[in-house]
């Protein structure tokens, strides 16, 4: 195992550090934060911008704001009213993905290099002077309602969230990203542009680019789009101080298969265990079909297609997310898997042999992530939003490699007690013919 | 503009990788991509059987099949394939279509060789047991449920495929009839890998850090030992001329937005005559791509009749492809309104050709996709993985953008006028008791 290590170690030296594929800091500005990896293989461009501006921001009775705010980006800006901008985008073949998460709104725009130059300057405008007619907001606001009627009966989402309302109370991450229907319907224009002017910002901004371009031009465009924006930038979110409702909840549906959300509190991205963390979860639920979880609740037992856990590294505070579903009398059995392994992982951690192997994995796999613009775009804007400095990219894998088993056992004694853990059940469960074992803590319904 | 920029996307076309195709001793066919920017490969080997060969009352077995060549060998036993392949560094998983099987591994270049020793042992030595194959039953349960069973439009989705073929095997689902898939065993399973799985019937694809030399001298050694096996020639259908059109209404409770689509069985790639599936997938485009489309800006932005609308077809297949067109009504618009509505666009497109600029936009926007697929070597992998498991070939990858942008304006309304109802089914989902 360890021979491995070294190898994928030695590998990444060849990938990163090498004088054309690394990726660099440009200055564009003071509030700015910009990450370039230049390469002129394919004739495209990767940009991802994460503003501060997601739904933790959302006022408390109007729910959705930032998520609203973002589906407008591409409805119009400065004198090119809705269905002009998109034209202007779609003829030029520049795609947008508009993604608004809990603490950021997330832009990616991908580019022909020929039409990077045009793809910035449009992203530029609806920054500086988003329209937000009415005709488009009344269309995005019908989308969104519709989107929410349908999430109503679809368990995952059901479950979800109930769950994050109950981990988090009365803290802005409680509510859907998306918000509910009685907060879409109040909000107005005047919220939206208020929304974009205090978010939509230079302070705080982060930008991570690959591809077909150079340093020089780059550094020009993106001057050009974010320097007339406000250097400020919004006060950080407030610190999660609840954290989670031990115990089950089921919101009853009619559904054949069941989903279980269920969590834990986690770790803040500076916490000192975080990247033990990582790894510890990575092997008890992270790891595709190699995890315990998989293992255990899949493999072993056929209760069901998927089963994961995550590290979720919200600003305000961490999380263990979890996510299991299976048929109506095979619930109450598969969370009563999932406390059994959750509870002997927290007890004695992993083994020496899973460690090892966890390390080999996330080592070996790193540079899979490298391996397109799109990728890397995507993995830089990730570790800038996580607060990592650019020279993480380089040391990622040897922190990994350094570990210890100790430092992984007491993350996962931190982490995985199921005595903490919340659980929301979007369906309707059935007691097992066969006579499992019930769940451990009495189940409410509503 | 528009002239530069159809230059610009030519010229990227131009700059088309060099991708090697060559076929070893046992008939296991190799095409090799390479892309230096990371020292990674993504490896595919694609199995020319999927659903349509599913033999009758086993619907689902080629999908089952799929999950079962993880459970195992004598050599790698139990989850030792995707273990050993994590431990490496790797990740991997698998799909099934109508048409193929295929299945991926993504590692660091240096351990390719591990990841072709691991596929060339389950090709050949797979060890079905009872316990594996009811377990695995189980698990495609469970998928079954979380993608189809749980909601409305996939259901709906399922038998709106059903109803489009009399007699053509893609009328079933992939992932099988529940009431079949509960009937799958271990000996269906051992019969069907028997049938199907063999060098002679499978395409390798590499793309990533590799050079052809060393992917020939590396597949040579490994997957090249397995023995060709004579494979039975795939069943031919042929599907009959239909004599009206099929409609189906469909009320579910959990349907919380009711929605409206119709589906054409048309030309796919493989069986269309020259350009006509490229002018299918123009035609495609400008009706229902994206908001700028002419489904949307009708529908969704000038009438507000709609929430959303679109349109796509896929042609990527053995035998026919399909054409459909979906729109949600705004709350107090109905269903049949709302059909009048895409039936005045359909008319449109019939009678009169695109415009000149329209129509210019479009191919730009397609032939810009396949500069963006470059970008990454699952999606290159997929590309020509897909085609030759379909009866395509590499040349007829590369010359996709050339002929897209041959497509004339004449050829798009000829496409419209082609879309006959009585090859159609039209989706009326709405709420309501089941």
């Amino acid at each position: 195992m360890r021979k491995h290590a070294l190898a994928f170690l030695f590998l990444l030296g060849a990938v990163l550090p090498a004088a054309a594929a690394a990726p660099r800091e440009l200055a564009i500005g003071a509030g700015e934060q910009v990450w370039f990896q230049e390469d002129h293989t394919v004739p495209m461009v990767a940009v991802s911008i994460a503003l501060p501006a997601g739904s933790v921001y959302d006022p408390k009775n109007k729910a959705g704001l930032a998520a609203f705010a973002a589906y407008m980006f591409n409805e119009g800006a400065g004198n090119i009213r809705s269905e002009a901008y998109q034209g202007e985008l779609a003829n030029r073949a520049i795609q947008l993905s508009l993604s608004p998460n809990r603490d950021h709104f997330v832009l990616t725009v991908t580019a022909l290099s020929s039409q990077i130059k045009d793809a910035l300057r449009l992203v530029g405008l609806a920054l500086q002077q988003p329209r937000m007619d009415a005709d488009a907001v009344e269309r995005v606001r019908a989308q969104m309602l519709q989107s929410i009627a349908q999430d109503a009966s679809d368990p995952s989402a059901v479950a979800a969230n109930r769950f994050y309302r109950l981990y988090f109370a009365d803290h802005p991450y409680a509510h859907p990203v998306n918000g509910d229907a009685v907060g879409i319907a109040a909000i107005t224009a005047a919220d939206l542009k208020a929304f974009a002017r205090g978010h939509w910002v230079r302070g705080g901004v982060r930008i991570a680019a690959a591809g077909d371009i150079g340093a020089g031009t780059l550094t020009a465009l993106l001057k050009a789009a974010f320097d007339p924006l406000p250097a400020t930038a919004p006060v950080a979110p407030p610190p999660v101080v609840h954290a989670g409702a031990p115990g089950e909840t089921i919101v009853a549906m009619p559904v054949p298969q069941p989903t279980a959300i269920f969590g834990l509190p986690g770790l803040k991205r500076d916490d000192p265990d975080f990247l033990a963390a990582y790894v510890a979860n990575y092997i008890v639920g992270g790891g595709g079909f190699a995890s315990r979880l998989t293992t255990e609740v899949r493999a072993k037992r056929g209760l069901t297609y998927g089963i994961s856990t995550e590290l979720s590294d919200f600003q305000g505070g961490g999380l263990v997310l979890g996510q299991v579903a299976t048929r109506q009398e095979s619930m109450a059995q598969s969370l009563a898997v999932i406390r059994d392994v959750l509870a002997d992982y927290a007890a004695h951690g992993p083994t020496a042999q899973e460690l090892a192997d966890a390390k080999t994995y996330l080592t070996g796999s790193y540079p899979l992530a490298f391996s397109s613009n799109a990728g890397i775009a995507a993995q830089l804007g990730a570790f800038q939003r996580a607060g990592l400095p650019l020279a993480y990219v380089a040391r990622r894998n040897s922190l990994i490699a350094a570990l210890t088993l100790d430092q992984v056992r007491r993350a996962a004694a931190r982490l995985y007690d199921p005595r903490r853990m919340t659980v929301a059940i979007g369906g309707s469960i059935a007691v097992a013919a066969t006579g499992h074992e019930p769940p451990r803590k009495p189940a409410a319904h509503n | 503009m528009v002239a530069f920029l159809c230059a610009a996307a030519v010229s990227a076309q131009a700059a088309a990788p060099a991708v090697a195709q060559f076929t070893l001793a046992n008939g296991l066919k190799v095409i090799v991509i390479p892309d230096h920017r990371a020292p990674v490969v993504t490896q595919m080997i694609w199995y020319k059987v999927g659903s349509m060969d599913d033999p009758p009352g086993h619907s689902g077995l080629a999908h089952f099949f799929e999950h079962m060549m993880f459970r195992g060998t004598k050599a790698e036993p139990g989850d030792a394939f995707t273990a050993t392949l994590a431990r490496n560094g790797g990740d991997t998983n698998a799909f099934t279509t109508e048409d193929y099987t295929a299945f991926y591994e993504q590692i660091a270049r240096d351990r390719l060789r591990l990841a072709m020793t691991l596929e060339a042992d389950r090709m050949a030595h797979l060890d079905l047991s009872d316990v594996s194959v009811r377990t695995e039953r189980d698990v495609v349960l469970e998928e079954r449920r979380m993608r189809v069973d749980n909601s409305p439009q996939a259901l709906a989705a399922e038998q709106v495929e059903a109803a489009l073929y009399l007699s053509h095997p893609y009328g079933r689902p992939v992932i099988g009839w529940p009431q079949e898939v509960r009937r799958l065993g271990r000996a269906e399973a051992q019969a069907f890998y028997d049938r199907h799985y063999a060098p002679n019937n499978a395409i390798l694809v590499i793309a990533g850090d590799v050079t052809p030399e060393a992917v020939k001298a590396d597949a040579a050694a490994t997957l090249g030992r397995v023995p060709a096996r004579p494979v039975e020639p795939r069943v031919i259908y042929a599907e009959p001329t239909r004599l009206g059109e099929t409609r189906l209404a469909i009320a579910h409770p959990d349907a919380a937005v009711p929605s409206f689509s119709r589906t054409w069985r048309v030309p796919s790639y493989v069986s269309a005559k020259p350009g006509q599936a490229e002018a299918l997938e123009v035609l495609a485009a400008l009706l229902g791509q994206d908001s700028t489309s002419l489904l949307y800006r009708r529908l969704v932005v000038e009438q507000k009749l709609a929430a959303d609308a679109g349109a796509s077809y896929d042609g990527d297949a053995r035998d026919s492809g399909s054409f459909s067109i979906y729109a949600s009504p705004r709350p107090g618009v109905t269903l049949a309104v709302l059909e009048r509505a895409v039936d005045a666009v359909l008319k449109q497109c019939a009678a009169t050709p695109p415009a000149a600029a329209d129509l210019a936009h479009i191919k730009i926007q397609l032939v810009a996709g396949d500069v963006f697929r470059r970008d990454s070597q699952m999606a290159m992998a997929t590309a020509y993985g897909q085609a030759l498991a379909i009866g395509l070939s590499v040349a007829d990858v590369q010359a996709w953008p050339r002929r897209i942008q041959a497509v004339g304006a004449a050829t798009v309304r000829a496409a419209a006028q082609g879309l006959d109802r009585r090859n159609a089914v039209t989706l009326y989902l709405t709420p309501g008791p089941a």
